[in-house]
C-alpha cells in the first residue's frame, strides 16, 4: 500500500510535521469516493481544526488519522514512517462520548492504561491525575449514566489525556453539549493546551462551527463535500490570543470563511 | 386483510379435511410434495393470522390500560415459558371434542397448537415497543385528536412494526419448528396426520427413510429463504422508515437478509409489490383494529372469564385424577427425572452461550457477514429437532451417549435464541464504542471482556431465559426419541411425560410430571432470571 516515495520527497518534509497525509481518498462501498484525495499535515506542538458542513470528511479524515480507519488510497506517515493499524501517538474524544456504560468514570479513564499493562496502583494514580485536572474530583465512582453531558465529555476528555498521546483527536467534542457547558469544556481545553501540566501539546479538532474553530486554533482546513476535499488552509498564529468572535481581525477571519463555504 | 386471508384458508381447510386425516400413512411420493407444502404454508399463515390481530390487540390494551395490563402480562409470562408440547395432548383432545372429532377438528387443533408457538412473543414485542413510545408522540396523536383508525395506521402500527417483524421471524422459525409436532397427533391410542409438509418429515424419520428426509428438508430450507427472499427481507427495508430512535447514521437494528436484498428481481419486487402492499395493509388494518376499542373490552372481559372458569374446571379435574384413584409408585421418580432434564438443559445453556459469544464477534464486526449470518440463524432455526433425529441415530451408533445426544439434540433450537440476542445486541452497540476500545489499544482479550461481553449482556441474558423455555420444550423430544423404527430414551421427565402421554396413558403421570416441570420453570423464572434481568438491564444498558 506503501508507494516508494521519492527520497527528496521526504527529505523536503519540515522535519515538524507530526503526522502527514499524502494524496489520502476513502472509498464507500469500492466505488463511491466520499474524501480526497486529501494532502494535509499536522504539526507538532499545534492546535489544527477541520472545518465544513455535514458530509465533508473530516470526522473520516480524523479516523484515517487515529488509525481507525485504513484509507483506500494514499499514504499516512507517522513522523516519517508509514502508519499501519492504530495511531500509538493519539488518543481520540468522540462526538457522543463513548464511555463504557458499565464502568465507574475511573474505571473508564484507567481502561487504556490497563491496556498498556500499567500496574494496579500506578493505574490508578494516573486516572486520579486526569480526573482532577478536568475537575471531576468527587466523582470517581459515578457511573456515565449519572453524569450531565458536558461532565461526560469531560470523561471522555480525562480518558484520552490520561493516555498521555502526543496528539489529541477530537471528533465534534461539543456539538452534543448545550451552549454553556460547550464553553467551559473548550476553555478548559485550551487552558490545558497552553499549561505545562498535560503533555500532549498537538491538537486536531474537528468540528462544524467556524466561530470555534477560529477561537481555538493555530492553523483551520477548511473542507467541502461531494467528494470531501481540502478549500483552504488557514494559518491564524498571528492572532492574538485569547481570541474573542468580536474582534475585528477575528471577524474578518470567520466572514472570510463563511465564504469560502458559502 | 388478516380476516380475509383466515376465510380464504379455512375454506382450503374444508377441503383438506376432506381426505381420510387418519390414514396412519402418508403417501411419500415426492410429486405430492408441493402439495404439502402449500397445506403446510397455510396452516403456518392462519395460525400467524390469528396470533398478529390477537398480539396486537392484547399487546394493545395492556399497555394502555394499568388494570389489563395486571392481568395479561403475569399470564403470558406463565404461558410462554410452559413447555407447550406437553400440554399438546390436553389441547387436542378438547378441540376434537368441540368439533366431533370430524376433520376440522383435528385441523383446528394443529392450527392452535401452531398458534401457540408464534403467539407469546409477537404480544410481548407490541407490548414492549409500545410502552417505549415516547410520552411525547402520544401526547401529540392526543393533541391532533387523531381518531381510532389514524390512531392505530399512523402511531401504534408504526411504532411497533420493527418489533413486529423481529418477532414475526422468530414466530414463523417457532412455526415450522412446531410443524412437525403439530401434524402428527397422537392421543392414547388414537393417531392423527394430517397431510403436510410436517407429518411428512416425521413419518419419514420414523420409517427412517433418510432420502425422504433430506428432500423434505430442502424442500423446507428451499420455502424459509424463499421468504426471507420475497417478504421479510423486503418488509425490513420497508421497516425501516418506522424506527423510533434511527439517528441516521448507521442502523441500529440488525437487518436480516440485507445482503440478499441486493440482488435487482427482489428490488423490484420490494418496490412494486411489498411496499405498496404494506402501505395498504397499514391503513386496512388501522380500520380494523380501531374495533378493538370498543370490542377489545368485552372481549377481554369474556376471555378473563373464561379463562376463570377453564382454571376451576381443570383443578377439579385434577383433584378428582389424583383422589379417585391410590398414586401411582412412579410418581415418586418425577423429582430425580426433573433434576436430571435440569442438568441437561443446564448444560446445553452454557454450551450456547460460550458458543453465541465466540461466534458473535467476528461474525458482527464485518457488516457483510453480519446480514448473512442473521438471515441464515433464521433459516437454521427453522429446522426442526426432529430432522435431526437420524443424524443422532448414526451418532448413538459410534457410541455417543444418549445424556450427550439429548443435549445436542436441544442444543439445534437453544442456540439460535441465545446468537440471535447476542448479535442483536452486539449490532446495537455504537460504533464510536468499538473505535473507543481500540483507540485505547485494548487487546483481544480485554476487549472481549471488558467491552464484548458487558455490551451484549442484557441480550444474552433475554437469549437464555427464551432458550431457557424452549429447552425444556425441547426436552419433550429430546429424550425419547422415535427413529428409524427404534425407540432411543434417556431417563428424565421429558421421557416420563413421553411415555406416559403414548403408551400407558396415565393421566396420574402425566399431571404431575407437567405440573413440576411447570412450576419448576415458574420458580426459575422468578427467582433467577427475573431479579437477573433488572440487574444486568439496570447496569448494562447502552445509554450513556
Amino acid at each position: 500500500m506503501t508507494t516508494a516515495l521519492p527520497e527528496a520527497a521526504l527529505d523536503a518534509a519540515p522535519a515538524a510535521a507530526l503526522l502527514r497525509l499524502q494524496a489520502v481518498e476513502q472509498f464507500y462501498g469500492g466505488r463511491i469516493r466520499i474524501l480526497g484525495p486529501v494532502d494535509l499535515d499536522v504539526r507538532e506542538g499545534e492546535f489544527l481544526s477541520l472545518v465544513g458542513p455535514s458530509g465533508c470528511g473530516k470526522s473520516t479524515l480524523l479516523r484515517i488519522v487515529a488509525g481507525l480507519l485504513h484509507p483506500t488510497r494514499g499514504t499516512v506517515l507517522l513522523r516519517g514512517r508509514p502508519l499501519s493499524g492504530v495511531n500509538p501517538a493519539a488518543a481520540v474524544v468522540f462526538q457522543s462520548f463513548a464511555l463504557f456504560p458499565w464502568l465507574t468514570v475511573v474505571d473508564n479513564v484507567a481502561l487504556g492504561l490497563e491496556a498498556q499493562g500499567l500496574a494496579l496502583m500506578e493505574r490508578f494514580k494516573r486516572a486520579q491525575k486526569y480526573i482532577d485536572m478536568v475537575g471531576l474530583s468527587g466523582y470517581e465512582r459515578a457511573y456515565p449514566r449519572e453524569l450531565s453531558r458536558g461532565m461526560k465529555q469531560l470523561v471522555g476528555l480525562a480518558r484520552a489525556l490520561a493516555l498521555e498521546p502526543e496528539l489529541l483527536c477530537m471528533d465534534q467534542p461539543f456539538s452534543a453539549l448545550d451552549v454553556l457547558s460547550a464553553r467551559t469544556v473548550r476553555d478548559l481545553v485550551l487552558d490545558l493546551w497552553s499549561s505545562t501540566q498535560v503533555k500532549t501539546k498537538t491538537i486536531l479538532l474537528v468540528t462544524h462551527s467556524i466561530e470555534e474553530a477560529v477561537a481555538m486554533s493555530d492553523r483551520v482546513v477548511v473542507m467541502r463535500p461531494n467528494p470531501g476535499h481540502v478549500t483552504e488552509t488557514v494559518d491564524l498564529r498571528a492572532l492574538p490570543r485569547p481570541r474573542r468572535a468580536d474582534q475585528p481581525a477575528a471577524r474578518e477571519v470567520i466572514d472570510r470563511m463563511y465564504g469560502l463555504l458559502g | 386483510m388478516a380476516v380475509t386471508v383466515g376465510l380464504v384458508a379455512l375454506a382450503l381447510f374444508g377441503v383438506s379435511g376432506l381426505q381420510p386425516y387418519d390414514t396412519p400413512q402418508l403417501d411419500p411420493s415426492p410429486a405430492l410434495l408441493p402439495v404439502y407444502l402449500l397445506l403446510s404454508l397455510v396452516r403456518l399463515a392462519v395460525a400467524y393470522s390469528v396470533a398478529l390481530v390477537l398480539a396486537l390487540g392484547v399487546g394493545h390494551l395492556a399497555a394502555r390500560s394499568p388494570f389489563a395490563r395486571r392481568l395479561i402480562l403475569p399470564v403470558l409470562d406463565v404461558l410462554q415459558s410452559v413447555p407447550i408440547l406437553g400440554f399438546f395432548p390436553v389441547a387436542v383432545g378438547l378441540f376434537i371434542a368441540v368439533f366431533g372429532g370430524t376433520a376440522l377438528g383435528v385441523e383446528t387443533a394443529a392450527v392452535f397448537l401452531i398458534f401457540t408457538s408464534m403467539f407469546w412473543n409477537l404480544a410481548f414485542g407490541v407490548y414492549e415497543s409500545l410502552i417505549t413510545v415516547p410520552e411525547e408522540l402520544n401526547l401529540a396523536a392526543e393533541q391532533l385528536a387523531l381518531p381510532s383508525a389514524l390512531r392505530w395506521s399512523r402511531l401504534v402500527l408504526p411504532a411497533v412494526m420493527p418489533n413486529l417483524l423481529y418477532n414475526s421471524l422468530i414466530s414463523w422459525a417457532n412455526g415450522w419448528y412446531f410443524l412437525i409436532a403439530s401434524e402428527i397427533i397422537a392421543v392414547g391410542p388414537a393417531r392423527y396426520t394430517l397431510p403436510g409438509l410436517g407429518s411428512y418429515l416425521a413419518q419419514a424419520v420414523a420409517l427412517g427413510r433418510n432420502d425422504q428426509v433430506v428432500v423434505g428438508l430442502l424442500v423446507l430450507i428451499a420455502t424459509s429463504v424463499g421468504m426471507h427472499l420475497l417478504i421479510w427481507g423486503p418488509l425490513a427495508t420497508w421497516a425501516e422508515r418506522f424506527h423510533l430512535e434511527e439517528t441516521g447514521d448507521h442502523p441500529r437494528t440488525p437487518r436480516v437478509a440485507r445482503v440478499l436484498v441486493r440482488s435487482r428481481i427482489v428490488r423490484w419486487f420490494t418496490r412494486s409489490v411489498v411496499i405498496p402492499a404494506g402501505q395498504q395493509g397499514l391503513a386496512a388494518a388501522g380500520r380494523v383494529l380501531a374495533l378493538w376499542g370498543t370490542a377489545g373490552r368485552w372481549l377481554g372481559a369474556a376471555v378473563a372469564a373464561a379463562m376463570v372458569l377453564g382454571l376451576g374446571a381443570m383443578a377439579l379435574r385434577l383433584w378428582r385424577l389424583f383422589t379417585l384413584r391410590p398414586l401411582s409408585p412412579e410418581v415418586w421418580h418425577i423429582p430425580l427425572d426433573l433434576f436430571l432434564t435440569l442438568l441437561r438443559v443446564t448444560a446445553a445453556l452454557l454450551i450456547s452461550t460460550v458458543v453465541s459469544v465466540l461466534i458473535a464477534r467476528p461474525v458482527m464486526r464485518h457488516p457483510r457477514t453480519r446480514g448473512m449470518a442473521l438471515a441464515l440463524i433464521q433459516i437454521c432455526a427453522s429446522i426442526p429437532a426432529t430432522a435431526f433425529f437420524p443424524l443422532i441415530v448414526v451418532l448413538l451408533s459410534w457410541g455417543l451417549g444418549m445424556n450427550a445426544a439429548a443435549v445436542l439434540l436441544a442444543l439445534t433450537t437453544m442456540l439460535w435464541y441465545v446468537l440471535f440476542n447476542v448479535m442483536g445486541a452486539a449490532a446495537a452497540v455504537p460504533q464510536e464504542m468499538h473505535e473507543a476500545a481500540v483507540s485505547l489499544g485494548l487487546g483481544r482479550w480485554q476487549s472481549l471482556r471488558r467491552v464484548f461481553v458487558p455490551s451484549v449482556l442484557p441480550g444474552l441474558v433475554t437469549g437464555c431465559v427464551t432458550a431457557w423455555g424452549a429447552g425444556w420444550n425441547a426436552m419433550i423430544l429430546c429424550e425419547y426419541i422415535e427413529a428409524g423404527r427404534k425407540v432411543h430414551s434417556v431417563r428424565g421427565i421429558g421421557a416420563t411425560l413421553d411415555r406416559a402421554t403414548y403408551q400407558t396413558g396415565d393421566m396420574q403421570i402425566v399431571a404431575a410430571s407437567l405440573g413440576s416441570m411447570v412450576l419448576l420453570i415458574v420458580a426459575v423464572n422468578h427467582f433467577l432470571w427475573d431479579p437477573l434481568y433488572q440487574r444486568v438491564a439496570a447496569r448494562y444498558k447502552l445509554d450513556a
